[in-house]
């Protein structure tokens, strides 16, 4: 074996025998490292280390986490916004999203997928990771029919199956909470463990918070939620046209004065609709739009002021 | 010990460890959730299950897979409820993304968890938590669901394409 392979091979037996979590195979790890004269013992040391750092992107926080974070996110909306107190249309909404939920590419979050329709006339649609969706009552009331808000609601699962809302989280804060959090078996925090901690899930909030209020995604993501809403509404057994009719509503009515709500965090509806259009093409055949669903959803959404 | 005692013993134990490894177990990421007879969401309930649950992997199918619980009921799972144990055993040579994902669950209760929100919440009054707890009370019922789907004909109970 030439010198670099055998260095390569120790790495790899050094990054495996890390988890293990013994000291000593460790050391001897690195030592086995150096002994190949390719790396300084120094770095040796480290690149062990490195390997003991199991976690450090956000695909990496785990289903637990992502739910905490999108409790405490949705208490902060629910701290701006009221819920809209119609039971009738929340549990309509709740039907809908769960069905499109089981549609989707992640039916399965740790704490479930839960709908809210919020008192607000500002349009607007908001996921908080896994699983928390809200819609304003603003943007019900532009809806024309179920394909249209099980197209709004499918966008929002689409967020949270890829775990766009923890893509936000910077990437500095991710590693301090995980250089916090260590490796080893589950236990509690002490009491300057948990204030580190805590001032950095605090951060975490407000990158995910700024993001899905006031700044928005990534249009990559926001284009790729759209992507995903006609294939979970296609799925479940809806016509595709929901979306596309939407957004053509978006164009129309585009305020003239400041933006807020979907105007401000999304990309404008018309870059949106060129591309839902041809992907919406590709689908090929559809279930199409059904009467007795336009029926239902004028009923839920009939007392709407 | 004699020698065939230990003789049957060490092929015991290899046995022992074979089965295992060809048993896969999978372990349940999520915090509750059903186990159904069919692999569709409709299908009827057969058990409850609850993170940390472990389970027998049987059989994979269309993102669901098929198990056993430790009392033996038998049920699919969407897999997205659930991680493989095995991959942290045996996934050697897989990257260490693997492995971390793979531990999911033996990070569970560690990180962002109850004893942080408690803390959070200690400290920012305005953050309405109760809200979000009645939002996650609200859970439709398997009867509901259906019966949404039968009338709006959606999934199975819709018509041609
Ligand atoms: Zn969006």
């Amino acid at each position: 074996m030439t010198a670099r392979a055998k260095a390569l091979v120790s790495i790899a037996i050094a990054a495996s025998l890390s988890f293990s979590g013994c000291q000593a195979v460790k050391q001897g790890a690195a030592d086995i490292i150096a002994s190949t004269g390719k790396v300084s013992r120094e770095d040796a040391q480290s690149l062990v280390r490195t390997a003991e750092v199991v976690r450090s992107t956000f695909a990496e926080i785990t289903e637990e986490e992502e739910y905490y974070i999108g409790r405490a996110t949705a208490a902060l909306i629910l701290s701006k916004y009221m819920p809209y107190r119609n039971e009738a249309l929340n549990s309509y909404v709740n039907v809908m999203g769960t069905i499109l939920a089981y549609n989707s590419d992640r039916p399965e979050t740790y704490g479930g997928y839960h709908f809210l329709v919020l008192d607000t006339d500002e349009v607007n649609a908001m996921a908080a990771p896994g699983g928390f969706i809200f819609v304003t009552k603003g943007l019900v009331r532009r809806c024309g029919d179920e394909e249209t808000l099980a197209a709004i609601l499918a966008h929002e699962i689409g967020h949270v199956a890829e775990r766009h809302g923890l893509q936000s989280i910077k990437k500095s804060r991710l590693l301090d909470a995980f250089k916090v959090i260590g490796s080893e078996a589950s236990r509690q925090f002490n009491s300057e463990e948990l204030a580190k901690v805590t001032g950095i899930f605090e951060g975490v909030l407000g990158d995910v918070v700024e993001t899905l209020v006031e700044r928005g995604y990534d249009r990559k993501f926001e284009y790729e939620a759209d992507k995903l809403a006609l294939s979970f509404a296609v799925r479940t057994g809806y016509s595709p046209g929901g979306l596309a009719e939407f957004l053509v509503g978006m164009e129309e009515h585009k305020p003239s004065g400041t933006a807020a709500g979907w105007f401000k965090t999304h990309p404008s509806p018309a870059d949106r609709l060129v591309r839902v259009k041809t992907e919406t093409a590709v689908l090929g055949a559809a279930p199409a739009k059904l009467d007795v669903r336009t029926a239902r959803f004028a009923e839920a959404a009939k007392n709407l002021r | 010990m004699k020698k065939p005692a230990r003789l049957t013993f060490l092929i015991a134990a290899v046995l022992a460890v074979f089965v295992f490894l060809l048993a896969e177990t999978v372990v349940v990421k999520i915090k509750t959730t059903s186990l159904r007879r069919d692999p569709k969401f409709t299908a009827p309930i057969v058990a409850a299950i609850k993170a940390g649950d472990s389970l027998e992997k049987l059989e994979a199918r269309d993102g669901w897979v098929k198990v056993k619980t430790k009392a033996g009921v038998v049920g699919w799972l969407h897999s997205t409820a659930v991680e493989s144990k095995k991959l942290g055993l045996l996934a050697m040579d897989k990257t260490m993304k693997t492995q971390a994902s793979a531990g999911e669950v033996a990070l569970a209760a560690k990180g962002f968890n109850k004893q942080v929100e408690d803390k959070y919440r200690a400290g920012n009054a305005a953050a309405d938590f109760a809200a979000v707890d009645a939002m996650e009370k609200v859970r439709p019922t398997p009867a509901e669901v259906e019966a949404f789907m039968k009338e709006g004909k959606l999934g199975e109970f819709g018509g041609s394409r």
